[in-house]
């Protein structure tokens, strides 16, 4: 009985994680976009000393197709200049700078603000 | 089996998965994978780059449901709609619950399209009848028989039944938004 609801709760955090992560995700790479201009093997390395915004090899790429269609970022093939294999690289539009933007500012009041609540019923 | 054969029967794969979308689309996904999978195997991390990113089923589902879902909101069709509903309805018994409930908004709005067609091509075959005495309620294009009570709406049904399809169709069309979203988030849940 123990075990199995030890095991609910277990799912129960991974399923809450996972939502969380799902909106942070975009804002992640929007805020590594805006330092510089990246693959997503670029991002994948940035992020991976960084496991609890929970990006993978396969979440990314669906993510950047995505945001690339709805024009918050734009990528471009390039080949690098020792030959071989080209990559495409991401960078921020306007449109991004804008989302990325206000997105912060949410972000921002979301966590000062639940900082501040978590902080005061612990 | 060497590293380029296995990249190479992946990606065959992949492009089997990803035959549901145009050539440009699926190419352009194609080179980026594909680059990712050499990029990892040049630094020996072919295994763990092919567990990241599933099989190539999945990896594909990954493009085709962002995309559906983002046709679907950014089109706001009802085709459309169904359509994306119709692709997660195969995975997701609540999906199927969605796509039947709207679905049948959506044959309210073409049942009452057609009556309100009727009324203006042949105005004798709809209408709604009423009599309490003998338990006679009837509305659409029917064969009322003999001795039919008087009909009570008239012309009137022209705009009537205009509205209840707009309505309807308006019905069927936000349910199955809602299911779509829906769906998109319990995908995450599962996936991210």
């Amino acid at each position: 009985m123990h075990v199995t609801m030890l095991y609910k709760v277990i799912m129960e955090m991974d399923a809450w994680k996972s939502q969380l992560r799902k909106g942070a995700a975009e804002l992640a790479v929007l805020a590594l976009l805006a330092d510089e201009e990246r693959s997503g093997i670029g991002l994948l390395d940035e992020l991976a000393a960084r496991p609890e915004i929970g990006l993978s090899d396969g979440s990314i790429y669906p993510l950047l197709n995505r945001m690339e269609r709805e024009g918050r970022i734009a990528g471009q093939w390039q080949t690098p200049p020792e030959g071989g294999r080209g990559q495409k690289i991401y960078k921020l539009t306007r449109s991004g700078r804008t989302a990325l933007s206000q997105m912060r500012a949410a972000w921002n009041g979301f966590k000062s603000q639940l900082s501040a609540l978590v902080g005061e019923t612990r | 089996m060497s590293n380029d054969n296995r990249i190479d029967e992946y990606m065959r794969d992949l492009d089997d998965a990803l035959r549901p979308l145009g050539d440009r689309d699926r190419n352009d996904i194609m080179a980026e994978i594909r680059a990712h999978l050499d990029h990892r195997a040049g630094e020996g991390r072919l295994d763990e780059a092919l567990r990241a990113l599933g099989s190539p089923a999945h990896c594909a589902r990954g493009f085709l449901d962002e995309l559906k879902i983002q046709a679907a909101f950014a089109d706001g069709g009802p085709g459309k709609s169904v359509g994306a509903l119709f692709e997660f309805a195969s995975r997701r018994i609540a999906a199927a619950a969605g796509l039947f409930v709207s679905g049948v908004f959506f044959l309210f709005a073409i049942a009452f399209a057609i009556i309100a067609v009727t009324e203006i091509v042949a105005p004798n075959a709809v209408g709604l009848w009423i009599d309490p005495a003998r338990d006679i309620f009837v509305l659409g294009v029917v064969d009322i028989g003999d001795d039919p009570p008087k009909e009570v709406l008239g012309g009137w049904m022209i705009p009537l039944a205009a509205a209840l399809s707009l309505l309807s169709l308006l019905a069927g069309q936000g349910l199955a938004r809602i299911f779509i979203r829906l769906m998109a988030q319990k995908r995450n849940l599962l996936t991210a």
